[in-house]
Order: structure tokens, then sequence, then C-alpha cells
């Protein structure tokens, strides 16, 4: 718990693999501490629920009842509709089914390229139109895995924030590892938002102000494979099984919710060259670090 | 690049599942929480349990039971059930305590001489036995000290959907003990309406059974010491069930049904006797029982179940009347305590019972009337009394490696009850019995240790 400046308090936690911290404006410390603790068990809550690493995850849970039927809980179930509502908007672009091919990239910053055999190997296990899906019930088939991760951070920024938001009247701002969502503004107008050029968490590449809505960032610098001067970034075509070649080293997009603006961020860098073009044409508000 | 939409469609879309991912989801996983998972909806449940039950006094009981559930999750369930029973002990025979011994044959015998009896065999050989009879002392209530009885009792149940919104169900029974054998079907068909909230059901069930009385059932109304028998003897019975379930609130849960049940054939209990008094109260016979051949029950029952977040509310009332003049009440609540982790729960109840007696029950005849074939029964069963049950169940849950609080998990639990049954309507005793307790209280505690393993 720190106060940033004077009337604004920052809880501060460790989450989805990164820094997290909730800003509450004009509120006691033990109001701050309060809310705070909140936002930190929403996410810990979503973590634990969705997490591909644990047994008793619901994540986990799907993948040891391939081949059978299956009911998902409500809040599972809006995400994998969720997921498969994107999944038709992009073309198959977004699936959330992409994460066999985990089992041949390794991003690592090396030069060792998969197989190509391989990869067309693992094809057949992806694609979100093999799953049988009829909400709730879900029939994932053998050899197939999901992974929720691609939208967790910025889900659980959204809830984070609208539960904040029910419980005070204060303006608030949710920043889970730079997917971030205000609610209210700060006397001041607007919340300054930082965004780092990948590679140099150190300095600032960006400054801007969000006054209502949500930012979230894709992109990630150190997960890449450099072969004969191709730069293959961490973002993979399910389509095709490989790496997005000349997409944008990070891109930012603002939208009203952080799952929309995930989604978009990480469209965007599906299309390559074209990110840019693609975000143009939504009309949606962004920034791309080259 | 080819966009599947150009100019902000997939944004606009994208808004809109965006909203309807956080816009109710807000408002229902919050409550859902963690609480709620995926759950493999195909499911088998093993079930054990063994349960002795004691009466005060009178009958030791031992129970186990096992049992296997399935559930394809799709609706389809198939329920199959075994039950042991071994009692043992003495049981009321019906007749009253007396101010001298009184002497009775056990249900094989033929004689209430109870000195040794030599029978001539066809072959010329001789053998002696004593006559199977029990002595009861002065000032006694009258049981068969050697009372035993085993009972085995198999089940099966298959529930099958037609369509989303209604299922059909089919059972069996078959219960047999030494002397009785029953066998027992139904069916069911129950329907949604209005989005799940309310839910019609309707059943038959029939159920035959066979009495095969040690020593042939008696002549009903009969004089006892004459030993009037008549070999074994049916009874049939046919139900039918109408229910209606109904959603209140989010937290509140209503049932209610009614039943009506018709039974005809032999409806007497073959080992129950009434004494005969003259009008000093001595004891000078006693007469078997009779009932009448036929019994028409319709019953009412109306059960509320309130769920708070850690605490569940059950409150169930019946009301049921037969044609033999009995109407009975029953107020039953039970309260279900959760711990915060929500796998242990505490569960104390209590149930309060009262019933009228039916028009022919009598504790004893007096001589005077001279016609002892009317209808009659001394069977407490059928007699006023209330009675009340105090129960306790603590229960842990036990989790499957890697589950969800959502799936079924295996719990092991234990219940403590205890039973108490006075008399009502009592009649002043006749002087001769004067300090002896016609309507002695049932005083009874049962023990259950139960096992579920879901898999």
């Amino acid at each position: 718990m720190s106060l940033r400046e004077p009337g604004l308090w920052a809880a501060q936690f460790s989450a989805m693999g990164g820094p997290c911290e909730a800003l509450f404006h004009g509120v006691s410390e033990g109001e701050a501490r309060r809310l705070g603790t909140m936002a930190a068990a929403e996410a810990w809550r979503i973590e634990r629920k969705y997490s591909r690493y644990r047994d008793d995850s619901v994540i986990g849970t799907i993948h040891r009842n391939r081949g059978r039927d299956m009911i998902l809980d409500e809040e599972t179930a809006r995400l994998v509709e969720f997921a498969r509502e994107c999944h038709a908007l992009s073309d198959g672009r977004f699936d959330i089914s992409c994460g066999v091919l985990r089992h041949a990239w390794h991003f690592d910053g090396s030069s060792r390229l998969p197989d190509p055999q391989q990869v067309a190997a693992l094809l057949p296990r992806v694609g979100f139109d093999k799953l049988r899906w009829n909400a709730p019930r879900l029939m994932l088939p053998e050899g197939m895995e999901i992974d929720l991760g691609g939208l967790g951070k910025e889900y659980a920024v959204d809830r984070a924030c609208e539960q904040l938001a029910t419980e005070c009247r204060c303006p608030i701002l949710v920043n889970f590892g730079g997917d971030l969502r205000a609610h209210g503004t700060p006397p001041r107008g607007a919340w300054q938002v930082g965004i780092e050029r990948p590679g140099q968490e150190e300095s600032v590449a960006l400054l801007l102000d969000l006054a209502r809505g949500a930012l979230a960032t894709s992109g990630d610098a150190r997960r890449f494979l450099l072969k004969d001067g191709v730069r293959y970034g961490h973002i993979l075509d399910p389509r095709t099984g490989w790496p997005v070649v000349g997409a944008p080293r990070s891109v930012t997009v603002a939208a009203s919710s952080c799952v929309e603006a995930g989604v978009l961020a990480t469209l965007a860098l599906l299309h390559g060259p074209g990110a840019e073009a693609f975000l143009g044409a939504q009309g949606a508000r962004h920034w791309v670090l080259h | 690049m080819q966009l599947k939409a150009d100019h902000g469609a997939i944004r606009r879309q994208l808004m809109l599942a965006s909203c309807s991912l956080l816009g109710v989801a807000t408002a229902r996983a919050q409550q859902a929480g963690d609480a709620a998972a995926p759950v493999d909806t195909s499911e088998q449940t093993f079930e054990s349990a063994i349960s002795y039950y004691h009466e005060d006094g009178r009958i030791t009981a031992i129970e186990p039971m096992v049992s296997l559930h399935s559930d394809d999750g799709n609706g389809t369930q198939h329920t199959l059930s075994a039950v042991f029973d071994s009692l043992s002990g003495s049981s009321p025979n019906g007749a009253l305590p007396s101010s001298k011994p009184q002497t009775f044959a056990t249900p094989s015998g033929s004689s209430l001489n109870s000195t040794a009896q030599t029978y001539t065999t066809a072959s010329g050989q001789s053998t002696t036995s004593v006559a199977p009879t029990y002595v009861v002392d002065a000032g006694q209530l009258p049981v068969d000290p050697k009372y035993q009885d085993m009972r085995v009792a198999l089940s099966a149940l298959a529930q099958q959907p037609l369509r989303a919104f209604d299922r059909w169900r089919f059972g069996g029974t078959l219960s047999w003990e030494h002397d009785f054998l029953s066998l027992a079907g139904n069916a069911g068909y129950s329907r949604d309406f209005n989005e799940k909230n309310t839910t019609l059901s309707a059943g038959l069930n029939e159920e035959y059974d066979l009495l095969k009385p040690i020593g042939g059932a008696p002549v009903p109304g009969s004089d006892y010491s004459l030993f009037q028998k008549q070999g074994n003897k049916n009874k049939n019975g046919v139900g039918l069930q109408l229910g209606v379930t109904q959603v209140m609130t989010r937290r509140w849960l209503a049932e209610f049904n009614v039943t009506a049940d018709r039974f005809s054939g032999y409806l007497n209990d073959p080992y129950k006797i009434v004494s005969i008094l003259d009008a000093q109260g001595n004891t000078t016979g006693y007469v078997t029982e009779k009932r009448p051949g036929e019994r028409l029950r319709r019953s009412a029952y109306l059960e509320n179940r309130v769920a708070f977040d850690r605490t569940t509310v059950t409150v169930a009332g019946r009301y049921m009347n037969d044609d033999w003049g009995v109407h009975s009440s029953t107020l039953e609540a039970n309260l279900r305590w959760w711990n915060p982790d929500h796998d242990r729960y505490l569960q104390p109840s209590v149930r309060w019972y009262r019933q009228s007696a039916a028009d022919f029950y009598t504790p004893w005849i007096l001589a005077s009337t001279g016609n002892y074939s009317t209808l009659e029964t001394a069977d407490a069963r059928l007699g006023a009394f209330h009675a009340a049950t105090f129960g306790l169940k603590y229960a842990i849950k036990i989790s499957r490696t890697g589950s969800l609080p959502g799936q079924e998990p295996s719990e092991f639990n234990v219940r403590l009850q205890v039973y108490r049954q006075d008399a009502d309507q009592k009649r002043a005793n006749p002087t001769a019995l004067q300090d002896i307790e016609l309507y002695p209280a049932l005083r009874a505690v049962m023990l259950q240790v139960g096992y579920r393993f879901a898999y």
C-alpha cells in the first residue's frame, strides 16, 4: 500500500506472472487497503481458475476429461462463447485451441526453427471448429488443448474494475501487468499511463492520458526466434502453425473494456505488417511500436 | 490482407461480445465464484452405509446397504441398491401384561402345552421334543423372546429423458424374508415448465406381497389356543402420486405432492394377538387379530427448502388419513450448517409425529362382549401415539484429486438419531392390572455410518 501522490493510494501485488496494481483516489488508507485486497482476490481467483499449469484448474479439469461431454460452469461457458465469437470474427486467427503448437515452437531467442513436418502434424489438433461446443456443453477431442490465458488477464482487469466500481464511487484504475481499465477520472482529468518500449522496460516510450475505458498491449520482445535475418515473433497463426512475420513489436489498443482492447491488439498482431491498417479500419485508438 | 468486414464491423461485434461476457458475468460469476467449475457430466457413485438400530429392551437390527448410481449427465440415470437387514431380539405379540405368568407358542408351535411330547414316526421310531413355547412373567409385556429375522431387498431404478423437458422413470423392488416376499414396480413421468422453474410429476406403483407365516397364517379373529391356520396368504397394493416442484426464488424451493393408495388381501400381522380379559382384568384367553381386508390411504406432503450461503433449512409436513380411521401428521425440520470451506456440515434435525388410533384398535377385549370375531387389533402401531425423533448428522466431503467444488465429491457421514414414542388416549387399567404399565413408551436409537464414493 503506498501513497502515490496526495489523495492517490496504490495497492500492489503480484498476479498473472507480473506486477499488478489498483489505484484509488480520495479514499482513506483503510478503504484503499480493503479495495486493493478485493482486486487481488479477484485476480488470484481468475488466475487459479484458468491456469493451464494447475491440475485443479478448470483448464486442468477440461483437459483430463478429453473425449467426454462436459457442462461448463456459467463463467467458463461465457469465456468459451466469447472465444468462439472471436474465432468467427477473425476468420480463425484468434483461437484458444492453438496452444498445442507450443509443442513445436520454443521462442527462446535462438535460431532453432521447428521441422515444418512437425508443425504440420500438429495442425489437425488445432481449430476451435473441431471442438464440440453447444454452450454450456463442451467436448474437447483427444489430443486437443484449450487455453484461456490469452483472455484471462484482460478479463480479470474488467472483472476487478467492475467489482471495485460497485464498492466505491471513487476514481479507480486497475492495472494488471500493463493491461488496464479506468473507472472514473481523478481530479486532474485523466489517468496518466506510460507504455514501455518492448525490451527496454525502464524507459517509457509513450505517455497516454486515459480518461475512461481500457488499454491493452500485445507483443513481447523477449519471445522470438531469429533465423537468416527474419524475426519470428511469438504470435502464431493457428491456420498455418507458423508465426506471423512482419508484425509490430507491440500494439496498444484503447477500447471500452479490457477484453475488447486485448482481442483487438492480438488480432492486429495476427495481421502482421497490416496491423495498423487493421486497427485503422476498425477505428480503434491505437499506438504501435516497431 | 483480407478483412472479414471493414470499417469497424469487427470492433462493433467484439464490443457486443465483450458486453455479454462482462455484463451478466459481473452479477452472476460473483456469486458463483470458484464454486462453479466444469463438471464432467457422466458420473458413477458408489454408496454404502451400515446402520445399527436398537429398541430399548426389544429389537436390535444391523442393516448394511450398498448402492450404485450412474448418471450420464444427459438425464439417463440408473440406480441399483441392495439392503440387508438382520433383526434379533424380542417383539411384542400384542397380548397385555397379566397379573399371572402367561404361556405362548412361538410361531412354529401348535400347542400351548409346554410338557415334553413324544412323536412316533411312520418307521416306528419315536422322538421327544419340547413344544416351542415361551412363558412371560407376571407383570411383563408379552414379547416373543427369540424373534429373529433377516431381510434382503434389491431395487433398481432407471430414469430416461424423453425430450429436453420431460422424462420417464421405471423401478422395481424385490424384498425377501423367510416368511415374506414382496415384489413392487413403479413408473413415473415428469415434465418441466416455465423454464424449468416448475416440474409436474405423476407416478403409479403396484405391489404384490406373499405372506408365508411360520406355521401358516392364522384365521383372523380366531381363538389363539385353537391354532387355526390357513397356509400362505397374499396382499396387493396399488398407488398413485401427483406432485409439483416449484422454484419460488433463487434460494427457495417448494415441493407439494399428494398420494393415494389402496391395499387389499390379508392385511393382518400373522404374529399379533389380542388379550381377552374378564371384568377384573384377568386374562382368560387370546384371539388372533382381525383387520379389514382393504385399506385406502391418502396423504399430502409439503416441503420447503431454503438455501442461504452456509445454511440450508428444510421444513416439511405430511398429513395422512385412511379409511381405518388413522389420521396422522408429521412435521419435520432440519438445518444444515456448512463450514466456511464448504467441505463439512453439521445437520441437526427434529421430527414430530402424531396419529390417531384405528377404529378397531383395542388394547384388550372384554370377555363379556362374547363376540371375538369383529375387527380388532392390539398392535401399538395402530393405536394413538405421538413420537419425536431428534437427530444429528455430521458429514465430511472428500474431494477427488484435482476435482473442483462443482463436482460431486465423495462423502463420509455419521448420523445419530434418538426416537421416543408414547401412547395417547390410554384406557384406564382394569383392577387386576392396576400397577402394571400397559402402554410402555418405546425408545430407540439409530446410529448410521455412511460413505459415498464418486468416481
